[in-house]
């Protein structure tokens, strides 16, 4: 109304902002700018105060847990990774990473005089078993949890009352190389006398040491030297892969063949491999001959009688041998004698007079001292499977009043398991360190898990002169005691520490040894000096060449009775996969998901059939079969093999675990209940048959054509031909003249666009194809680098393998002699295209390539279309089809909180729905740029190392910077032997292949000269012939 | 407007301009019949099945589908290509006919037109479904961002062809939506209640004066100079998605006018099927003439030639290029695994459509349906073929796989054909299936009726045969005795 009548009072109001006059003046009075508060006014900011705390407090604010240290220890800096020296239970010296206190990665110790910087699959691995979340969280008794007092208690009182009860204990072990360990169980058995220590080694390499035994007195397993072979004849043996040290041994190997000896000595050893089964050495082999089992023994005494023949020793009589093999080994003899002290003849049958045979030829060859070395024996494998099973008897008399089960697991394990079980029951206590509860465990009245090796102190001697120890990297996750520390509180020693204790040895026994040979000073007297650098070596003992002291003619006799009594129309041999072995780490997803070398197949063991066998009993691959021996029966699914013997079926050990973890159980079937017992050793060739079932299994194979088809992707050559043109077998199989400028070689292929400018360094890879030995240490050790998700059986079935890196394995068939076949293995990872065709074609840029020579993955920008996966010619791309981390579907190791540990930090975990490959380590390059930029100093070579070509036990890739002319990578490109596959296509690999030279036998005049000719024409791999057996795509 | 007495009549029987009103709007204005409510549920069925497949896809991962580290798109990107390809018809008939003055494309484009929307929708969808990460999906569209100076590969033919299709897919959509402005007003003016205000909203406020006449064919030629060349540019895009790669089987430049051909074949194809059946299940046999089924027959025979020249080329080409690896991808595609994929689509694409040269069986209902439903399952296994066969087996033998469907693969392609039954059913429902306007515009000229009294006005007797499709003109007595020509 005021508005409306628009009086005088509304004019003058409406010019004011307010309707009162503000206190202006008060307030910028003394009066307010008192000190003292008012009882009111503190009342009222009180009431205030509170309310908003309390109302503030109302809203719970996401707690999220950083970095949790109060007080930083010392030696972490979060994000910066911590190398520790350490070892793996098999005995090598090793780096551990570990990031905020965790370890993550497993790099070798180059310095190592055992592994020499090389760690196997089974090592890159073993982080995911630290991190397995079935292990047990603290210790059991009857099945329920119990403290470690109590556990000691009782344990204490049964150790005494032995002696009254007239019982013994017995600490069950697999073979002991720790030497503190030794002691201490030494000392344990001095307090209480009454027990004993049994060493077994579930696949057992006994006949070794026990030939050597008899033969020179030396109750030991040699150490050989293939690095010093010029010919080797390994005749079931599958040493690069599974037989006593093949990390060591594939350093040697590889240091005669790969680009080092083609280069600088111009020679490389030739091979000869005797077997049945493919193995993964087989593989590697110049010259190969498939040979039933029953027969192997027969062809050491062949082999024995040709050197002897050269050489001038005594004969013997032997049986014929099938035609090829005997010409193969009259060659391998002649070779041998002539490259005498060069020379080496090793056996992987579990037989001590097949093995004493092979030490009297290596003596006759003049291998004693020079190839093979008993001085300096190696400590593994030294266990004693009779032992076992005069323990059972023991048991059945209840003569064992406690069973200590020490890293065994004899339930799953033995081969006559009901014998052990029933057995069991008549022995009171028992006892298992198992980290699971595992098949053995199950039986136990105690569980006392142990230490992961890497939460515990350990020390070990894989050969007498080299000591390797071992320190933990992270504090035990669980309420667990190392057994060690377990035996000290036992002989009442509780308050000593298993640490002091090792020091101590190490103090007193080894560095004294080490460090006298090395001046004062050096780093191999003092503790701390130690474990930094991780192990030492004690100055060898003086080679000797010892004298064979057997009879030969009975060792003979013995052989061919052997042979006689194995020999059937189908026998069976059992063998170790390189991934899984015996089957300790079954619980491991990433080597349950590692592609065997060979046969290319994951999550699974199988009845592997030579084509031809298969063919005349009608069976196919991922047939159903029932493999029966000794009275015992599995079902397998078959596999095809080619190369494998005919007649033979060979069946892996190591699976059918049933309680080892979510993981393994269940994967494949057990053979250990094929072996046999005889003489006192195990045996892993029995007379067997099959019977079809009419079901299949579908085998999950990450390869499923293994014929290269002729193409030059693969490319390679013979010594002979090498040695006379470098360039041998590198050169296109057409001609590209045609597609470079100006129709000239050298000229660089046309091209429609123009180059980036490549400033800096560009990152580029050199793999040697005669160096790779397809041990696959790289795609574990990549996968654990990277956060490779494992998918499980049904998805590599379904071909969804998420590995970055893969080997690819390519058999090329003899068509005269189907069961005479060469193997290439080619590793396959992003080969980093400088025209890379997955580039152009992503919508969003989510993949692009760096300067510095990278085709790098954006995974944030990736939204799926796949049509990069679509247009890799070298199908490297992998694609998240499901979000493999928190999803039950699975549950491998992304899954679970204590999984997750395993996770490198540096890599993002990549959701589903984005594409995802081999990025060179980016992480790794960056890191290394990093470091050299604050010490202010270029990046040298070697620096940066990606995770492949760190891990390779055989050094056949080699990373590095092509722009700087110097690195040993510019270098390797530039060889004559570098090839890029698929070349023609433009594309501009960053990866450079070097050939494989297959140093061949050359023909002897009596080899007729069909065979002659046969050999000649089949210098490039070509079609095979078992295109219905080998393709399963097409049934 | 002239036109010769011997042009086939392309409006059969007698219909005044009101029974032309009456034929179209009944479907529309009536009670929908038991057809109509068999197909619909059984499309609807379809659809849910289509919801519950991607929901299920979009929910796991892709992995839901039978897809491996080799064989990246199988029957995904098949189906979308089927798709785009079976759209193609419309703009064709639409758009090209159009220009070209084909005046018998007026009966059949209104639902060529929109089996063309529904099936670049159910393409649309596949470009979504087969994503990674679907609800990502419009980082293909070079939208400000802040992600820096983010862009989208303007190399990528996947870019592209997200421009082409979306292109296609609006043009399309103005196209028919505004030659279908006459015919709702022709609705709205009979309708009564909500469906005259629902009507009235979606005629646009359509006059029929002459001005908006005018106008409304200036639009339209506008629009069919604006689609032509989208026609050839959609489906050349989509061929560049394989021909711009290494894959040898891809890396093809035969691609763009082949894969036209096809498209262009298969919509035919599709339209062929989606009229025979309208055709009867409307009652609409007077304004889809056995005339019209003809000159599409025709269309179809030779589209279908174009494609078998292709195969024969790209296999010639393979053995002439000297590229172990082409020569291989072809041999394979032959005589591999999936060589029944192969001769399904040589015998459903090249040899079934050569039976079109004969007239008895182009003219014949059955068969022309027959035909139609077998061009379109050929065309299915002709993308199938290039996809699958070429990816499978490449360039390195190690990584060579086996491509198997899941159930999921399956009920996404069948779902997809249920979401176009199901739109399409609407349309039929809610929309005259036949141009009103555009029919009625024949009347006076085309008709078989115009005809009639265009001869007796020359002296002339007219007989049409529909059967046969057959034009008799014979001199009436009195003009015979003049010595007119007989034709």
């Amino acid at each position: 109304m005021e508005e409306l009548e628009n009086t005088p009072e509304f004019q003058a109001a409406q010019k004011r902002e307010f309707a009162e006059d503000l206190p202006v003046q008060a307030l910028l009075s003394d009066v307010n700018q008192e000190t003292v508060t008012p009882r009111r006014g503190f009342l009222k900011m009180l009431g205030f105060g509170a309310s908003t705390l309390a109302a503030a407090a109302c809203n719970r604010t996401p707690v999220k847990k950083a970095i949790p240290y109060l007080v930083k220890p010392e030696e972490i800096t979060p994000g910066v990774p911590a190398f520790y020296a350490s070892a793996l239970p098999d005995g090598y010296s090793v780096l551990v990473k570990t990031r905020e206190g965790r370890p993550i990665k497993i790099e070798g110790n180059p310095g190592c005089p055992v592994s020499k910087g090389g760690v196997d699959a089974i090592g890159h691995a073993s982080v995911a078993s630290l991190y397995d979340n079935t292990r047990l969280k603290g210790p059991k008794m009857n099945r329920t949890e119990a403290s470690w007092d109590d556990i000691d208690q009782v344990i204490i009182s049964q150790l005494r009352a032995l002696d009254g009860e007239g019982k013994q204990a017995v600490i069950l072990s697999p073979t002991i190389i720790s030497p503190s360990t030794k002691k201490l169980i030494g000392e344990f058995i001095e307090q209480y006398p009454n027990v004993q220590h049994i060493q077994y080694d579930a696949v057992s390499q006994s006949a070794v040491w026990k030939a050597n035994r008899q033969s020179f007195g030396k109750p030991v397993v040699p150490a050989y030297r293939f690095d010093r072979a010029d010919v080797i004849v390994s005749i079931a043996a599958d040493f690069l892969g599974t037989w006593i040290s093949p990390v060591e041994y594939s350093k040697q190997y590889v240091h005669n063949r790969g680009q080092r000896a083609l280069k600088e000595d111009k020679k490389m050893s030739r091979h000869y491999q005797f077997e049945s089964a493919l193995s993964m050495t087989g593989t590697n082999a110049d010259a190969r001959v498939p040979v039933k089992p029953s027969q192997l023994g027969l062809v050491t005494l062949a082999l024995y009688n040709e050197v002897a023949r050269i050489t001038g020793g005594t004969s013997v009589q032997a049986p014929e041998l099938p035609e090829i093999a005997a010409e193969k080994v009259k060659q391998a003899a002649k070779e041998l004698a002539a490259a005498k002290g060069r020379s080496l003849v090793v056996c992987g049958l579990n037989d001590v007079a097949v093995q004493e045979v092979v030490n009297s030829m290596n003596v006759l060859l003049g291998s004693y001292g020079k190839t093979i070395d008993l001085e300096n024996p190696s400590y593994q494998y030294r266990g004693d499977e009779a032992t076992l099973s005069a323990l059972v008897n023991r048991m059945n008399g209840g003569k064992i009043g406690a069973l200590f089960f020490y890293g065994v697991n004899p339930v799953y394990d033995f081969p006559q398991a009901k014998a052990f079980t029933d057995a069991l029951g008549k022995v009171k206590m028992k006892i298992s360190f198992s980290d699971r509860e595992d098949e053995t465990a199950a039986y136990c009245n105690i569980i006392a898990p142990d230490h992961s090796p890497f939460e515990s102190w350990n020390d070990y001697q894989p050969r007498a002169d080299v000591y390797v120890v071992g320190q933990p990297t992270i504090n035990p996750i669980f309420n667990t005691r190392q057994v060690q520390q377990g035996l000290l509180a036992w002989m009442q020693r509780g308050e000593e520490d298993y640490h002091d204790y090792i020091r101590a040895y190490w103090e007193q026994e080894v560095l004294p040894a080490a460090g006298g040979s090395r001046g004062p000073g050096d780093a191999g007297e003092n503790w701390e000096m130690l474990l930094k650098r991780g192990f030492a070596a004690l100055p060898p003992a003086a080679p000797a060449a010892p004298a064979f002291s057997g009879n030969i003619s009975a060792l003979a006799a013995e052989i061919k009775a052997a042979a006689g009594k194995q020999e059937s129309d189908l026998e069976l041999v059992l063998y170790q996969k390189v991934g899984l072995r015996d089957g300790r780490y079954a619980n491991n997803p990433w080597l349950l998901e590692m592609p065997d070398p060979v046969s290319k197949v994951t999550w699974d063991n199988y009845a592997a059939l030579s084509p031809v066998t298969a063919g005349e009993l009608g069976l196919k691959q991922n047939d159903l079969v029932e493999v029966k021996a000794g009275g015992h029966t599995v079902e397998l699914p078959v596999l095809i093999q080619p190369g494998q013997a005919a007649g033979t079926v060979a069946v892996a050990l190591g699976y059918g675990r049933t309680a080892c973890g979510k993981a393994g159980n269940g994967v494949g079937k057990n053979a250990y209940p094929f072996v046999e017992l005889a003489g006192g050793n195990y045996r892993y060739i029995v007379p067997a048959s099959l019977e079809k079932t009419g079901k299949t299994r579908e085998l999950a194979q990450t390869q499923t054509h293994h014929s290269v088809e002729g193409r030059d992707v693969v490319r390679e050559t013979t010594l002979e031909e090498y040695l006379q043109d470098n360039n041998a077998g590198s050169q296109p199989k057409h001609d590209h003249g045609q597609l470079k400028v100006d129709h000239q070689e050298d000229k660089p292929f046309y091209s429609l666009w123009d180059e980036h400018p490549k400033p800096g360094h560009h990152w580029a890879m050199a793999i040697d194809l005669n160096s790779c030995t397809g041990c696959s240490a790289c795609i574990i050790s990549c996968s654990l680098e990277n956060n490779v998700p494992v998918v499980g059986r049904d998805e590599v079935r379904r071909r969804r393998d998420m590995h970055w890196i893969r080997i690819d394995r390519y058999y090329a068939v003899d068509e005269e002699n189907p069961e005479n076949i060469e193997v290439t293995h080619q590793p396959m990872l992003c080969q980093h295209c400088d025209h890379a065709p997955c580039e152009t074609v992503c919508p969003v840029l989510a993949t692009m390539h760096s300067s510095d020579g990278l085709n790098q993955m954006a995974y944030n920008r990736c939204f799926g279309t796949r049509y990069c996966a679509n247009n890799c010619p070298y199908k490297v791309r992998r694609f998240n089809w499901f979000n493999y981390a928190n999803n039950d579907k699975f549950e491998y190791y992304m899954n679970n909180d204590l999984g997750k540990l395993a996770l490198n930090p540096d890599v993002v975990v990549r959701s589903r729905g984005v594409m995802e490959k081999c990025t060179f380590c980016a992480q790794r390059i960056q890191a290394g740029k990093l470091n050299a930029k604050m010490e202010r100093r270029p990046l040298k070579d070697g620096e940066i190392e990606t995770a492949c070509s760190s891990s390779c036990p055989a050094d056949a890739i080699t990373f590095g910077d092509m722009n700087d002319p110097d690195s040993r990578v510019s270098r390797l490109l530039k060889d004559e032997r570098t090839y890029y596959a698929l070349e023609e296509l433009n594309v501009q690999p960053g990866i450079g292949y070097m050939t494989r030279v297959r140093n061949k036998p050359a023909p002897e005049e009596e080899l007729d000269h069909h065979e002659y000719y046969h050999m000649k024409e089949k210098k490039t791999h070509q079609e095979n012939i078992y295109k219905d057996l080998l393709r399963p795509e097409t049934y | 407007m002239h036109e010769s007495l011997i042009r086939t009549p392309l409006v059969t029987g007698s219909p005044t301009m009101h029974d032309i009103t009456e034929d179209i709007c009944r479907p529309v204005e009536g009670k929908p019949t038991k057809a109509w409510w068999i197909g619909f549920v059984l499309a609807t069925l379809g659809f849910l099945l289509w919801l519950y497949s991607v929901g299920y896809t979009m929910t796991v991962g892709i992995g839901a589908w039978g897809l491996n580290r080799t064989v990246g798109w199988a029957w995904d990107i098949t189906s979308f290509v089927w798709w785009v390809g079976i759209g193609h018809a419309g703009t064709l008939i639409s758009a090209i006919l159009l220009l070209f003055r084909q005046n018998w494309r007026n009966s059949i484009n209104r639902s060529a037109e929109a089996m063309t929307l529904f099936a670049v929708i159910c393409a649309a969808t596949y470009v979504v479904s087969h994503m990674g990460r679907p609800w990502l999906a419009y980082w293909i569209f070079p939208l400000p961002n802040q992600f820096g100076s983010l862009w989208v590969n303007f190399n990528s033919p996947l870019v592209w062809d997200a421009f082409a299709i979306s292109t296609y897919f609006s043009v399309s959509l103005l196209f028919w939506y505004i030659g279908l402005l006459p015919d709702i007003a022709s609705i709205r003016d009979r309708a009564k209640g909500l469906r005259k205000k629902v009507y009235s909203f979606f005629s646009f406020g359509w006059t029929g004066s002459i001005k908006t006449w005018q106008r409304f064919e200036a639009v339209s030629l506008i629009l069919a100079g604006l689609a032509t060349p989208l026609v050839l540019s959609v489906h050349t895009i989509v061929s560049m998605d394989f021909a711009t790669s290494v894959i040898p089987g891809w890396h093809t430049t035969i691609f763009p006018p082949y894969f036209v051909a096809g498209a262009v074949f298969s919509g035919f194809a599709m339209v062929q099927t989606l009229l025979l059946i309208a055709r009867k299940a409307l009652k609409l046999e007077n304004y889809i003439t056995i005339y019209h089924i003809e000159l599409m027959n025709i269309i179809i025979l030779v589209t279908g030639s174009i494609v078998g020249v292709a195969y024969l080329t790209e296999l010639f080409i393979a053995w002439y290029s000297g590229v172990e690896y082409e020569q291989y991808a072809f041999l394979n595609r032959v005589s591999g695994p999936y060589w029944w994929a192969y001769w399904s689509m040589m015998t459903c694409n090249v040899i079934s459509p050569q039976l079109m040269w004969v007239k008895k069986l182009r003219t014949n209902l059955a068969f022309t349906f027959l035909i139609s439903i077998v061009v379109n399952i050929g065309m299915w296994f002709e993308r199938f073929v290039i996809i699958v066969t070429s990816l499978h087996r490449d360039f390195l033998p190690s990584s060579w796989a086996m491509f198997y469907p899941s159930l999921y693969d399956v009920g996404v392609f069948v779902g997809s054909i249920g979401l176009f039954f199901f739109l399409f059913m609407l349309f039929i429902k809610f929309l005259p299936s036949v141009a009103i306007a555009e029919v009625k515009l024949l009347l006076s000229s085309s008709s078989e009726e115009a005809k009639k009294r265009k001869a007796a006005k020359e002296g002339k007797q007219y007989e049409f045969s529909p059967e046969k499709g057959s034009v008799v003109i014979a001199a009436t007595a009195a003009a015979a005795r003049k010595g007119d020509d007989h034709e």
